[in-house]
């Protein structure tokens, strides 16, 4: 017999048992029928080959159908490895599975292109979405927080009582500020992901700056270079001759582009991989260079005096690029400036010694381009100053003496690689055509790792290793539609484009006349994003954790483990909140909403939140699409749509520089909503109840009177609302400069369109400092090295001497090793840890697949001899602790793994251990004071740098086995 | 004889005095120095096929770190295949526990229902799982800092000499005449088993919904429609090329015959595997202090050759000439090869479609 089928048909027919099956599991039955799909030509009701019955091989052929595809990706803060183009199959209304579209185009013949960009956690987000931690209804708390005890109410009644107690709270004596938002890995960003931002603008409520706290924020580099944002491509690698993996793991966090890392070996690469443990990274390295956890400095600083003592390093580079040829005064190791030359003379005016005219020239502050200036790297000179005769010498001369303390034999006593190893790791820098260093937020969650990441710039810089075809430190990565941000940030009820029209006319002045006084667009706009982080919207998280969540005590003990310290945390906190250096959070919470992160996981020490912070709050909501920890805790819990049953663009890296989409595949399950149509409709619901209560106006964090008709501020005045968001996406895109002439239903179709600039509205983007071309990979800072475009710091280069007074009090001056402070107490074992290959932050950490192909549990990774002089074996229950807390995890014990060494990965939730007691809860988590400075030109902070970061890494801890 | 005379002798097998054969036989070469252990293959190749009740444990492909016991726990010692002379190498059905079933989570419990205090697994006997489908991960053998793993991706090798076959005494299993993929016909199978027992790669999962025995059947849904497998497809790593023998153009074919650097696992179970695999790279050994050692390689040769034969050296010895010949800015084809700058064409140039398009 043979018959002529369709696919559908099929499915209703002899091949519904696997559907039916997870239909079950689903237990939501309206589901099967009536959902909207997007079909592509050919799919959906295209007849099939015809199939010949009485062959079972047709049982098969017929599991392997689908009724339509739809473009989709993950809506998640993967970070180094986001964005990946998917296609979405969906059969009867449920997602089905889905597939790498693989559809990138090469950008050049001699490169690999980047398909099929995916891993294994986006593979099976299509199960993740419907297991048994999806929110489905709109949930009250019923018991104790956390005991997941609830009752399922309406939308309606949700909301009206969320917006009576935000109402409340904004009359009230603390105002909108007492509402706090936290901006969460899953929800926010991208196109209409800014609803929460846009949302916090027209209520004046605050939003974390959560960067800092999650220890992204690579404040070696931002000291370093002004900056936290540059990165070039990952196919820039192919133009490599030795990669450094120092400082991350990339073949656990960054799967999707991993394969360039093996491609440019074979393309004759050398693979150096720098880190304690024989880590998945060193397997396919040519070189695995252990090193003491937490001594990367010393290491780095080693190799740099290498470079200089051996002649090799970049002096082009370094005269042009760094301040490593501007003078200092010998008397107190400080810029030379020109306030100690003149009367009103400037603090950023800086000196070169000219070789060629033997004479103090004054250092340009619009270009690098040296011209005929030889500036002198060696050598100390006698000048005339205010305050009489003065010895100066450049920093380099006084680098040179500096890095004596880590010649290769000392710098080994401290870092435990051989000295031979740190010479030949210097020569093979310096002599690299083009040496990049894969480098991720690692080392900015170590309580010293400035100091780190300031090493290894100096070896980049030395080796004049940057802003080159195949050469850079890669930093933070970002790059996005510009349009976003723009229209995020509009206030007022009026025509959002002619808005950013005006808005564009209000700001030329300040460009034009900043352009006059040699600053660069780069510093005018992160001058406009200091100016901005003052008025208070974005308090960091730590900073308002330590004085309005009850963490003063725990992340302020820092004196009690750092021996650099002659004060205590305190006393710098008041000086640096005294100085406006930083600033102090001042209201007191009320209400705290939680949109889409998971601070119950993420805040070190989130124990401290559920026991000092949660039984002062009048309110607690999370909106999200799974049963997260914090949402656990939550008075009410809002179902948020899944990453494939919503339209948005997503943001992205220059990594894998394509903007992304996801795409309503399939209509949200039972009652969730799309993020942004929720913020509408509890907008509404303010407005709403505000009127029928007859509340007219509140008083903003400013003091001024603002109107309650919210919804109408947000929509645009009803322009876009909760029933157009593809609208709204159109909207952002034809307002975006960086992604060509491509609109929503283009994106939409193609399901990506790679970046063609860095666009001029993003204050993120800009950092990369480079073009971006068609047909080749992007590298970061070609306008420094090729335009000779300043950077944006005091000094205008690179900065290797931050004459700060927390620097000099913090013999930090100039870049230098510290030890690792005891942190916890003193115990044995230093815990490590990083991002898992296993999930993307705790968004898949509960999910089936991930477990089962690991332990099941939460573990902690440990050396073969710590276990054995412990009595521990592999799979054994142990019990993990220090001053600070205790824990419980199974004990994974491997060859691999580094004495003294134990690694906890990432992102366990709370509720998969005894007690609720995660191993984040063993970080006392100190500030580092030098992490408070500000007053310093490009030391100020701004969102998402410059202020106070995590310092979890390595903490101090002993493990023992249970029973 | 001709190359393609000379293919269609070693693809056939003998079967009552009669060489038997497939007109064709499709192969895959697995690129160790690429694999990045993410599980990528495994999960598409589950979401594509092993969902349904009775098959929650079966993971057809799956990704092992090697030294380790992999999947079922200690497959290697169990026996099966065959003997030089062509006998069965005895061997038994491995369990449900060894090969890590599926476990079961208390999720509602402790979200929903406030009825448990926190997330356990739980094996089919209710029991805390002792064992897993990639319990090892990441372990390794050797002694700091001379540690060493590597990521080991593993299949139904769909042999030219299928033990399961000749086992199976229903004749449920049959090797297709087009491509030579070895499938099990669920209609003709009654779960007795043999097929578990004799396949020397333990690579057969039984169903204890359906009572039958079930394993990868190479996508060949898939390959009808020219397209590659979905383990291939979405591996990210870029490092499963899938073609026929046959092509001599090809990446296959150039890879396990023309430069003979991709090597069949354990040839001496006597079953003729077409799954190959290019075989691991490491960075030299180390002393205490971390100075490069390169008088021993780290992985011991002797464990390479345990699972690849005699020529796994030679193999290394290619790759590293090849590579140095790119480091002078040379040309290799090899190289060029192993690259894989177009993706899908070089990678599985006959399967080529998306399937999106279909």
């Amino acid at each position: 017999m043979a018959i002529e089928i369709t696919r559908r048909s099929f499915l209703t027919g002899a091949g519904g048992g696997a559907l039916v099956l997870s239909m079950g599991y689903l237990g939501w039955r309206s589901l099967q029928k009536g959902a909207p799909v997007t079909a592509l030509p050919g799919a959906g009701g295209a007849p099939m080959p015809r199939v010949d019955y009485q062959s079972y091989e047709d049982i098969w052929r017929a599991k392997w159908s689908w009724d339509s595809v739809a473009k989709g990706t993950h809506f998640v803060n993967c970070w180094y490895q986001r964005g990946c183009n998917w296609n979405v199959y969906v059969k009867d209304g449920i997602v089905w599975r889905e597939e790498q579209a693989g559809a990138y185009e090469p950008i050049d013949p001699k490169i690999p292109d980047y398909n099929p960009r995916g891993c294994q956690k986006g593979a099976c987000y299509s199960e993740r979405m419907y297991d048994g931690a999806r929110l489905r209804h709109p949930l009250k708390r019923v018991g104790e927080r956390g005991a997941g005890k609830w009752r399922r109410v309406s939308w309606e009644e949700a909301l009206t009582d969320i917006a009576d107690k935000m109402i409340d709270a904004m009359i009230s004596e603390e105002g909108p500020g007492s509402i706090m938002w936290d901006q969460g890995t899953a929800q926010t960003n991208g196109g209409a992901g800014f609803a929460m931002m846009r949302t916090s603008l027209v209520l004046d409520t605050p939003v974390l700056d959560v960067n800092t706290e999650i220890g992204d924020h690579r404040p070696g580099f931002c000291v370093t270079t002004g900056k936290m944002v540059h990165c070039s491509s990952s196919d820039d690698l192919f133009h490599s001759d030795l990669i450094l993996i120092w400082g991350g793991n990339p073949v656990y966090t960054q799967i999707p582009q991993a394969h360039f890392i093996m491609e440019a070996r074979y393309n004759g690469a050398k693979v150096i991989t720098i880190a304690p443990d024989y880590s998945a990274s060193s397997v396919h390295a040519d070189q695995w260079v252990p090193v003491k956890v937490a001594t990367d400095a010393a290491l780095g600083l080693g190799m740099a005096q290498v470079m200089i003592a051996e002649g090799l390093y970049n002096k082009r580079y370094v005269q042009e690029q760094t301040d490593l040829p501007l003078l200092t005064r010998v008397d107190n190791g400080r810029f030379l400036r020109g306030k100690d030359l003149e009367q009103g003379g400037r603090d950023d005016q800086f000196y070169f010694f000219d070789l060629a005219e033997q004479k103090l020239v004054e250092v340009s502050q619009k270009t690098l381009e040296l011209g005929t200036i030889d500036p002198a790297l060696e050598g100390e000179f006698e000048i005339d100053s205010l305050q009489g005769k003065l010895k100066v010498r450049p920093v380099f001369a006084q680098l040179r003496e500096h890095l004596q303390q880590y010649e290769p034999e000392k710098a080994s006593a401290l870092c435990g690689v051989d000295p031979d190893t740190i010479r030949q790791l210097a020569r093979d820098l310096a002599k690299a055509r083009a040496a990049t260093c894969i480098s991720q937020s690692n080392f900015s969650k170590y309580y010293h790792g400035i100091e780190m990441e300031r090493a290894q710039l100096l070896c980049f810089a030395l080796a004049g290793q940057m802003g080159r075809k195949g050469a850079g430190y890669m930093s933070f990565p970002y790059l996005s539609i510009d349009g976003a941000d723009a229209v995020a940030n509009l206030r007022g009820q009026g025509n959002p484009k002619l808005q950013l029209a005006a808005l564009g006319l209000k700001m030329a002045p300040r460009f034009i006349a900043d352009k006059l006084r040699g600053h660069t667009k780069e510093m005018t706009i992160y001058d406009l994003a200091r100016e901005e982080f003052r008025h208070g919207a974005f308090p960091p998280s730590l900073l308002w954790l330590y004085h309005q969540g009850g963490f003063e005590d725990l992340y302020g003990r820092s004196a009690d483990w750092d021996p650099s310290m002659k004060r205590p945390l305190s006393s710098y906190m008041d000086e640096a909140i005294e100085k406006g250096w930083q600033f102090r959070p001042a209201t007191r919470p009320r209400i705290f909403m939680e949109a889409g992160g998971n601070v119950l996981r993420r805040f070190r020490g989130y124990d401290v939140m559920i026991e000092k912070l949660l039984p002062r709050l009048d309110l607690m909501v999370t909106i999200d699409w799974r049963m997260s920890n914090t949402a656990l805790y939550s008075d009410y819990v809002l179902p948020a749509a899944a990453w494939y049953e919503k339209d948005d663009i997503t943001w992205a890296t220059p990594l894998s520089p394509f903007s992304q989409v996801v795409t309503r595949a399939t209509e949200p399950v039972a009652e969730a909503k799309p993020d942004w149509e929720i913020h509408c409709l509890l907008l509404k619901t303010i407005q709403r109840r505000a009127a029928e209560r007859g509340i007219e106006k509140f008083k903003d964090r400013h003091g001024e009177e603002r109107s309650f008709d919210v919804y109408d501020q947000f929509t645009f005045n009803g322009r876009y609302n909760e029933s157009n968001v593809e609208e709204l996406l159109d909207l952002i895109l034809s307002v975006s400069t960086n992604v060509g002439d491509v609109n929503w239903r283009k994106l939409k179709e193609k399901g990506f369109q790679r970046f063609t600039a860095l666009g001029d509205n993003s204050f993120m983007n800009i950092g990369n400092a480079t073009d971006v071309k068609e047909d080749e990979p992007i590298t970061a800072g070609l306008w420094h090295t090729e335009k000779k475009m300043p950077w944006p710091t005091l000094t205008r280069r690179m900065q290797f001497c931050i004459d700060h007074p927390f620097y000099e009090e913090l013999g930090e001056r100039l870049p230098v090793h510290k030890d690792q402070p005891s942190i916890g107490g003193q115990y044995p074992l230093y815990m490590t840890g990083g991002h898992t290959r296993w999930s993307i932050h705790a968004s898949w950490r509960d999910q089936k697949y991930m477990l089962q192909l690991n332990r099941g549990e939460p573990v902690i990774f440990m050396s073969v001899e710590d276990a054995k002089a412990r009595g521990i074996r592999d799979g054994d229950r142990v019990r993990v602790f220090n001053d600070i807390s205790s824990t419980e995890m199974q004990a994974r014990v491997a060859a691999a793994h580094r004495p003294g060494q134990a690694t906890c990965y990432h992102a366990w939730e709370p509720f998969m251990y005894k007690n609720r007691k995660s191993y984040s809860t063993l970080t006392p988590n100190p500030i580092n004071p030098v992490q408070l400075a500000g007053g310093y030109y490009h030391l100020q902070p701004m969102p998402a740098l410059f202020s106070p970061g995590s310092t979890d890494r390595a903490t101090r801890i002993e493990i023992e086995r249970v029973g | 004889m001709d190359d393609a005379k000379q293919e269609a002798a070693r693809i056939g097998r003998e079967i009552d005095g009669q060489i038997v054969r497939p007109k064709r036989q499709l192969a895959m070469v697995f690129d160790l120095n690429k694999c990045l252990g993410c599980h990528t293959c495994s999960i598409a190749c589950k979401t594509q096929w092993t969902r349904e009740e009775g098959m929650e444990g079966m993971w057809w492909n799956v990704v092992n770190t090697l030294p380790g016991e992999g999947t079922p726990k200690s497959w290697e010692t169990m026996g099966g295949g065959f003997e030089p002379d062509g006998r069965q190498r005895p061997s038994r059905i491995p369990g449900r526990e060894e090969f890590g079933d599926a476990w079961q989570f208390n999720q509602q419990e402790v979200l929903f229902e406030g009825s448990a205090s926190h997330l356990e697994p739980k094996n089919f006997k209710g029991e805390k799982p002792s064992w897993g489908p990639n319990w090892d991960e990441d372990q390794g053998a050797g002694e700091y800092p001379n540690s060493y793993f590597f990521y080991f991706p593993r299949l139904c090798n769909h042999c030219t000499h299928p033990a399961c076959l000749e086992a199976c005494p229903r004749g449920a299993i049959y090797k297709r005449e087009q491509d030579g993929i070895v499938l099990i016909d669920e209609q003709k199978c009654k779960g007795f088993r043999f097929c578990m027992e004799a396949c020397p790669y333990k690579r057969i999962y039984y169903n204890h919904v359906k009572l039958v025995s079930q394993k990868c059947i190479f996508c060949f849904p898939r390959i009808d429609e020219g397209v590659a497998p979905a383990c291939a497809r979405q591996c990210p790593g870029r490092l499963r090329f899938v073609g026929y023998l046959d092509d001599e153009n090809g990446p296959i074919h150039k890879l396990v015959h023309q430069w003979k650097v991709a090597l069949p696992l354990h040839e001496e179970f006597g079953t003729g595997p077409n799954i190959f695999y290019v075989p691991p790279l490491s960075p030299p050994r180390v002393t205490a202090t971390g100075k490069p050692d390169p008088s021993k390689p780290r992985i011991p040769i002797e464990y390479l050759q345990s699972l690849f034969g005699p020529r796994v050296e030679e193999a290394l010895r290619i790759l590293e000439t090849e590579r140095a010949k790119k480091a002078r800015g040379e040309a290799s084809e090899l190289m060029d090869t192993l690259i894989v700058y177009r993706w899908p064409d070089n990678i599985f140039p006959d399967l080529t479609k998306d399937p999106a398009t279909l």
